[in-house]
């Protein structure tokens, strides 16, 4: 009886919300001790805040009242949230209503465009000015590119923070700060590295794609993971190449000098946030045009069914190694922009780690949506920037982990396609859960024939 | 050679491990014919397919696809994507439907060149993406009209009935502009109404659009209406050829679908 009481939806939601809230209480209070090993728990606010008294009470209070108020929200938009969301257009509807919506979306974008201009001015503090370039530009760029990768192609990619790694080190060698000479012999200027940085990643794309492509879910996933690592190593360890663990630290600031025109970047950060968000269109152009083309066609029909996409003759191998070098093109660029804004690079920047967080923000703001990645990202790294300039009192920066692993949990249960979903995404998962039982991945990559 | 033969076979055998799939299986088909493959469940139809379609990889043998422009094909050893593009659609016997996309894009990807790497041509959409973009899009209309599906063109894969799906599937193949049309059970799972139209479909694309056509089936009824000549496979190998008359009266062929004395001393 117990049991069947537990496993009604609204119980289960209020169990599931009490939990993350547990754990986001256990690891916002002050750290445990011997003596007060719950002190997570029952510490008080009396220190942090007297507001009038109010949260001068136990954590856990505070803690079960705001789990109640969540768990309050959530079962109102489960019971009330359809008939909203029906009024714009339920997961299941033809797909005919994009094309009206269409100057409604470019306006929108206009719009965030131009927030996006002024937004190191209204902010105009300068921390957040170049936190906007380090924490927010930056990952929104690489989150777009690995989106190309892993949303459009269905590709798992672990090894995404290679191709960073090459197009920061691509700039350092360009403008001759490695001990590798530069081509031709001659330094070039940082923004010039761009075109190389873009080629060499492709490049890269295509040797690391073409072999390993081949494979499939799992093992895919397993490869692009080593290749990261490989990458990481060699900057490591060719001494003579690469500087080694010590890297470079004389990279210089870029200057764009093309006839009269000369614009030098320096120290300040608010040039480079323009530099990088002139290169975040750039990107959300070229990656939206692609989405809604052939090609785009092409990556969904392989994610939805190989099998089926290569009877009609779509090579299967071509179109992967087509998204690997294209979702690299702007992780490139990115590696560009960071290696000549802050001058110098360590091999030990490019890890493993780094490639999994670009990949929780596109899970977050929803593969396959490049609104939603571009949103996720912003969101989780103002968030990370923000703790990181305020921390709360006890907070350690490795906690961000932590929280977007809960972050992560609880999403996946309530929005498993991620904040704002794409269309196809949220129908090919609706579709799973109505009428599946077996592993998820034989929906995304078919089974054999 | 001028060849009137779409598909010849010869020798062919598929090993899985110790298994024997095909076992040195030959046969051909005529250019514009209605050719049907029966055999009981685990006879090697489908590997057939696959191995016709180079999904599959025959250990021995040799099938040649002749193009109907002259040149030839060596299908063992092409990639699938290679012998679709060269003019084979096929259906697959469980549909595999993009089932998240609507019927018409289903089709559209059918229709679309995926040969090339014109990335940059794909997305800035000059006059020639646009020009073929119009034209996947004409064709894909006329395809799903020729289905009778014109009136679902917007609804979701996933959401039409089991008659529908197998429908689409054909328009998908056909969007190809393919030679030939493999059709892996297109009854299966589908009422004796759906059936008749299914049947009407199939000679209509041989008629109208002088798609050849290789057929599996299950449904009898179906196969004798249709076929103009039938081959038998049973344990990989090809046991009977003929026309749905003969086959009909073939000894052999009822031995295999009934079972007798013969298949406890084989």
């Amino acid at each position: 009886m117990i049991r069947s009481f537990l496993e009604r939806a609204p119980i289960r939601r209020l169990l599931v919300i009490v939990g993350v809230v547990a754990v986001i209480e256990l690891i916002t209070g002050p750290p445990g001790s011997n003596q007060y090993p719950t002190s997570g728990f029952t510490g008080s606010y009396a220190e942090a805040a007297s507001f009038f008294g109010l949260f001068r009470t136990q954590r856990w209070v505070v803690f079960l009242a705001l789990a109640l108020v969540a768990w309050g929200i959530v079962e109102l938009w489960t019971r009330y949230g359809a008939t909203i969301r029906s009024r714009s257009s339920s997961a299941l509807a033809g797909p005919r209503q994009v094309s009206e919506k269409r100057p409604v979306r470019v306006g929108f974008a206009l719009a965030l465009l131009v927030l996006g201009i002024l937004l190191p001015h209204i902010v105009n503090n300068a921390f957040w000015q170049s936190a906007l370039v380090t924490y927010v530009a930056i990952y929104v760029l690489l989150a777009i590119g690995l989106n190309v990768v892993v949303g459009f192609a269905g590709l798992l990619d672990l090894g995404y923070v290679a191709f960073y790694a090459i197009g920061a080190y691509t700039t350092a060698w360009v403008t001759g700060a490695l001990p590798t000479p530069p081509p031709f012999g001659h330094a070039l200027d940082a923004f010039w590295a761009i075109p190389f940085a873009v080629v060499f990643v492709v490049i890269a794309g295509v040797l690391l794609g073409a072999p390993t492509l081949r494979l499939r879910g799992d093992y895919l996933a397993i490869v692009t993971l080593g290749f990261g690592e490989i990458i990481t190593i060699f900057a490591n360890n060719l001494y003579g190449i690469t500087g080694g663990s010590t890297g470079t630290q004389q990279i210089p600031h870029p200057v764009f000098h093309v006839g009269p025109i000369k614009y030098s970047w320096g120290l300040a950060p608010v040039p480079y946030y323009y530099l990088a968000l002139g290169s975040v269109v750039l990107f959300l152009v070229i990656f939206s045009l692609l989405q809604r083309s052939r090609v785009g066609r092409a990556w969904t029909a392989i994610r939805e069914d190989e099998v089926a996409a290569e009877s009609l003759g779509i090579n299967p191998l071509k179109f992967k190694v087509m998204a690997f070098a294209v979702g690299a093109a702007s992780a490139g660029f990115a590696g560009v922009i960071t290696a000549s804004a802050d001058n110098f690079l360590f091999p030990s920047s490019f890890t493993l780690t780094f490639s999994i967080n670009i990949l929780v923000l596109v899970i977050l703001g929803g593969m396959g949506s490049i609104s939603g990645v571009v949103v996720g990202a912003i969101i989780i790294q103002v968030i990370q920037a923000y703790l990181n300039h305020t921390p709360p009192s006890g907070y350690q920066q490795p906690d961000l982990y932590i929280y977007v692993g809960a972050l992560l949990i609880t999403m996946m249960i309530f929005r498993p396609a991620g904040l704002i979903p794409s269309r196809q995404r949220r129908r090919e998962i609706s579709l799973y859960e109505e009428s599946h039982e077996g592993h998820p991945d034989e929906v995304l990559l078919g089974d054999d024939v | 050679m001028r060849t009137d033969n779409v598909f010849e076979v010869e020798h062919v055998t598929l090993r899985f491990g110790g298994v024997v799939s095909l076992n040195d299986v030959s046969l051909f088909q005529r250019r514009g014919e209605i050719l049907a493959v029966i055999g009981p469940n685990g006879a090697g139809k489908t590997s057939l397919f696959n191995s016709l379609t180079g999904v599959y990889q025959p250990q021995e043998g040799t099938i040649t696809f002749h193009r109907a422009d002259g040149r030839a094909l060596s299908v063992i050893g092409k990639k699938a994507h290679r012998v679709a593009s060269a003019g084979v659609a096929r259906t697959f016997q469980a549909s595999r439907m993009f089932s998240a996309l609507s019927a018409f894009d289903n089709v559209k990807i059918g229709a679309e060149d995926h040969r090339g790497f014109g990335v940059v041509g794909a997305m800035v959409r000059g006059p020639r993406t646009r020009h073929d973009d119009r034209r996947s899009d004409e064709k894909t209309v006329g395809l799903l009209r020729f289905v009778g599906l014109a009136d679902r063109a917007n609804v979701l894969a996933a959401s039409l009935s089991y008659g529908e799906r197998r429908r689409l599937e054909i328009a998908r193949g056909l969007a190809t502009e393919p030679e030939v049309l493999l059709l892996d059970e297109p009854a299966a799972g589908t009422n004796p109404a759906e059936k008749l139209d299914l049947a009407r479909l199939i000679r209509r694309v041989r008629d109208e659009l002088g798609v050849t056509i290789l057929l599996i089936e299950h449904d009898m009824k179906l196969v004798m209406s249709l076929a103009e000549r039938l081959y038998v496979l049973n344990f990989g190998s090809v046991i009977a050829e003929g026309t749905p008359a003969e086959i009909r009266a073939n000894p052999v062929v009822i031995e295999a679908y009934l079972g007798s004395t013969a298949e406890a001393s084989a």
